[in-house]
């Protein structure tokens, strides 16, 4: 009874592994942004990304 | 001696099993014999008295028992019901209880009679059922169990059961303080039990049964109290066979392997962009950011590879990465750090981090890319080398550890949840599981 | 085959339902009757019988190993432990089988023509001994007082004084029991049944238990 229900979660995860690995699904983390202008291109400093700002503790002073 | 007798006085062709009310000698109470022929000793109802039922006269066997008022079975003798597809009547009731370490458990035992299937037994102890017959079969004693009919009995527990309250009808002798050696094998649902006396033995066979049931078949007042912790052979909740549960598992596995080995036969696995940059701090004027020559990607909706190859050498680097697309102006955003320490200190050489990253963007359809590039580090350091290469459609490795992961962890709770289960069942045995950890729940 | 006689005791009508009975009992007056080629010989009376609690009856009929078997007649012991009946079956062909009722639990057996028997007084609970193939264990030793016979029997039996039963049992239910009522001990072999699946029919009705 166990087994079965168990089968039946595995064939869900099988489904979707197979779904996933189809449509390229990924666990990385990326923002989406829309309607990026393109000037960017000319002027790559204008886009303001979710991630710049970055500063990093580097062990030292 | 030539006259001829009645013929009623031959075979009885029909009628009710033979019913007797006799007067106790002891008390004078009167007594009801529902199964005469059967039943051997009877129990007077007022006193408690043991009676010999098969004696013309009725002597009493042994004394009153102070109990008689105080002890109220939870099936009320002379109840019948249909039980297990027969039609049975409650005869006999006795209370019977085991000393361990000092502690006495009692449990309860109920005859059942039907004149047809005759006799059958059900044990109660804190609210645990079990449906008990005689077996057919002789079961084989083993070193740490007993085998019958195909299936191996585990030890439980031996004890010396002492009979304490009697009432109602047996088809045997019974006396308060009647002594067996009692040996419980058991195999969930199954207890098989072995009683010594007298260097005779005797085996029965229990099923565990719910509470419930016999209330239901036996149409008794309110409900069954609820049981209470685990009983010998109680069967595991939501249990399922090991076996069956990993050839499940190793099944599963397989499927996984065999998508793992179709994506990697069948991904295109493009490289679409491989430029190499140099990092050597932020320009003193404007802004470090740049972007590449646009790179299209083909096909349908898949994963994007970004690989970050560097020659880092105790240093960092960290990236800020848009992937946008040059005709719709949809982007993905992510940073990146790439960081590589090594050294060699009291312990030997070490090393910390790659000169390595990749990441794949997820679900990003076809069109015209390019990659916005906002570098980081730290120039005092001295200068990165990094090279950006970007593919398409690569076999999604973490996907398939995700999937591993889930189908393992649902055979590792239910195989924790039933070694727990079982670890409070031996509890109480002769046979207590050993556990690494120094917890003694006494429950 | 059947055959009228008339009771020597109190002349009342007396048949031979089997050719391959050779006691009887008279159903009016309890005489023990044994049949020689023509006529009835008188050997005994049976006393009163103890209160009839077996399901079972004369002319029950039933199955057992896939073969029809009728009850012509039976006898009744006397142990500690009440009294308990062993039915004389007579089957298809005409032999013998004995059905027994003992506090409700039922074993069929039949002779067998075993000779090399162990003797009574080497029987213990717990001895194993194998015939045939099958290996059986000493569950009880029961003496019993022969209590009184009912309809036909394969064999004259009446008046024993005592009667000494092992019962041995094996590990997949076989059934035997060692029989040391004669001079000579018996060995009878079978299996334990379920009431239900020798499908008995015409059995002793119990009011209110169908």
């Amino acid at each position: 009874m166990l087994t079965k229900l168990y089968a039946m979660y595995g064939a869900a995860v099988l489904a979707t592994l197979t779904f996933g690995v189809y449509r390229g699904w990924s666990f990385a983390s990326v923002d989406e942004v829309k309607n990026v202008p393109q000037s960017v291109r000319d002027n790559p400093g204008s886009y303001r990304s979710a991630y710049s700002g970055y500063r990093r503790y580097t062990g030292g002073k | 001696m030539s006259t001829p007798a009645p013929p009623s006085a031959s075979t009885p062709q029909g009628g009710a099993p033979p019913v007797r009310t006799v007067f106790c000698q002891n008390c004078g109470g009167s007594v009801t014999i529902r199964f005469v022929g059967r039943t051997i000793n009877v129990v007077c109802g007022s006193c408690g008295s043991i009676l010999d039922a098969a004696d013309p006269n009725v002597r009493v066997l042994q004394g009153a028992q102070n109990a008689i008022n105080q002890v109220q079975p939870l099936i009320p003798l002379g109840t019948r019901g249909k039980w297990r597809g027969q039609l049975y009547e409650a005869i006999g009731f006795q209370r019977r209880s085991i000393t361990v370490e000092g502690q006495e458990y009692s449990w309860a035992e109920y005859v059942l009679f039907n004149p047809y299937r005759g006799y059958r037994y059900l044990t109660e102890y804190d609210g645990h059922w079990n449906d008990a017959t005689p077996v057919t079969g002789l079961p084989t004693p083993q070193a740490t169990g007993a085998q019958y009919l195909g299936l191996t009995y585990k030890h439980f527990q031996t004890a010396n059961a002492v009979t304490r309250f009697v009432l109602g009808e047996f088809p045997w002798q019974v006396r308060v303080g009647d002594r067996a050696a009692v040996k419980d094998y058991v195999s969930p649902p199954y207890v098989l039990s072995e009683e010594k006396v007298d260097g005779e033995v005797t085996w029965t066979m229990g099923e565990y049964v719910l509470g419930k049931d016999i209330w239901k078949s036996f149409h008794l007042p309110g409900s069954a109290p609820a049981p209470i912790g685990i009983y010998l052979n109680q069967p595991a909740p939501l249990s399922a066979s090991w076996k069956e549960l990993w050839v499940a598992f190793v099944m599963m596995l397989m499927c996984v392997g065999i998508v793992f080995f179709l994506d990697e036969a069948l991904a295109a696995k493009e490289q679409v962009l491989d430029r190499t940059y140099r990092y050597t701090g932020p320009p003193i004027t404007g802004d470090p950011s740049f972007v590449t020559p646009v790179f299209e990607l083909k096909g349908r909706v898949s994963n994007v590879e970004i690989r970050t190859e560097t020659d880092a050498s105790n240093q960092w680097i960290f990236i800020n990465y848009a992937l946008i697309n040059s005709e719709t102006g949809a982007a993905y955003d992510l940073g990146r750090e790439v960081s590589y320490y090594s050294g060699s200190d009291s312990d030997g050489s070490w090393s910390e981090g790659s000169k390595n990253d990749d990441v794949l963007v997820p679900s990003v359809p076809a069109g015209h890319y390019y990659l916005r590039v906002e570098p980081e580090g730290d120039a005092s350091l001295g200068p990165v080398r990094y090279s950006i290469i970007v593919s398409r459609d690569i076999p999604p490795f973490p996907l398939f550890l995700a999937a591993f992961f889930a189908l393992l962890i649902p055979p590792i709770l239910i195989g924790w949840r039933a070694f727990s289960f079982e670890r409070k069942r031996w509890a109480e045995s002769d046979h207590p599981m050993v556990t690494t950890s120094s917890d003694d729940d006494d429950d | 085959m059947r055959r009228s006689f008339f009771c020597p005791s109190c002349g009342a009508r007396v048949e031979f339902m089997w050719s391959s009975s050779v006691q009887t009992t008279c159903e009016f007056c309890r005489s023990i009757l044994v049949r020689h080629d023509v006529d009835l010989t008188l050997v005994g009376k049976v006393s009163d019988l103890p209160p009839d609690v077996s399901p079972i009856q004369i002319g029950t009929e039933g199955r057992f190993n896939n073969d029809n078997f009728a009850v012509a007649g039976r006898i009744i012991y006397e142990y500690d432990q009440g009294a308990w009946n062993e039915w004389h079956l007579v089957l298809s062909d005409g032999r013998s089988a004995w059905l027994s009722d003992a506090q409700a639990q039922y074993v069929v057996t039949v002779a067998s023509a075993e000779t090399d028997l162990p003797l009574q007084d080497v029987l213990y609970p717990g001895k194993s001994y194998a015939w045939n193939g099958v290996t059986y264990q000493v569950t009880t030793l029961t003496r019993a007082n022969y209590r009184g016979v009912q309809g036909e029997l394969p064999f004259e039996y009446w008046d024993k004084e005592r009667a000494t039963f092992a019962d041995l049992r094996s590990t997949t239910g076989a059934f035997a029991t060692l029989d040391y009522s004669d001079d000579e001990p018996k060995l009878y072999v079978g299996e334990m049944v379920d009431f239900d699946s020798l499908r008995l029919t015409n059995l002793r009705a119990f009011e209110g238990w169908s």
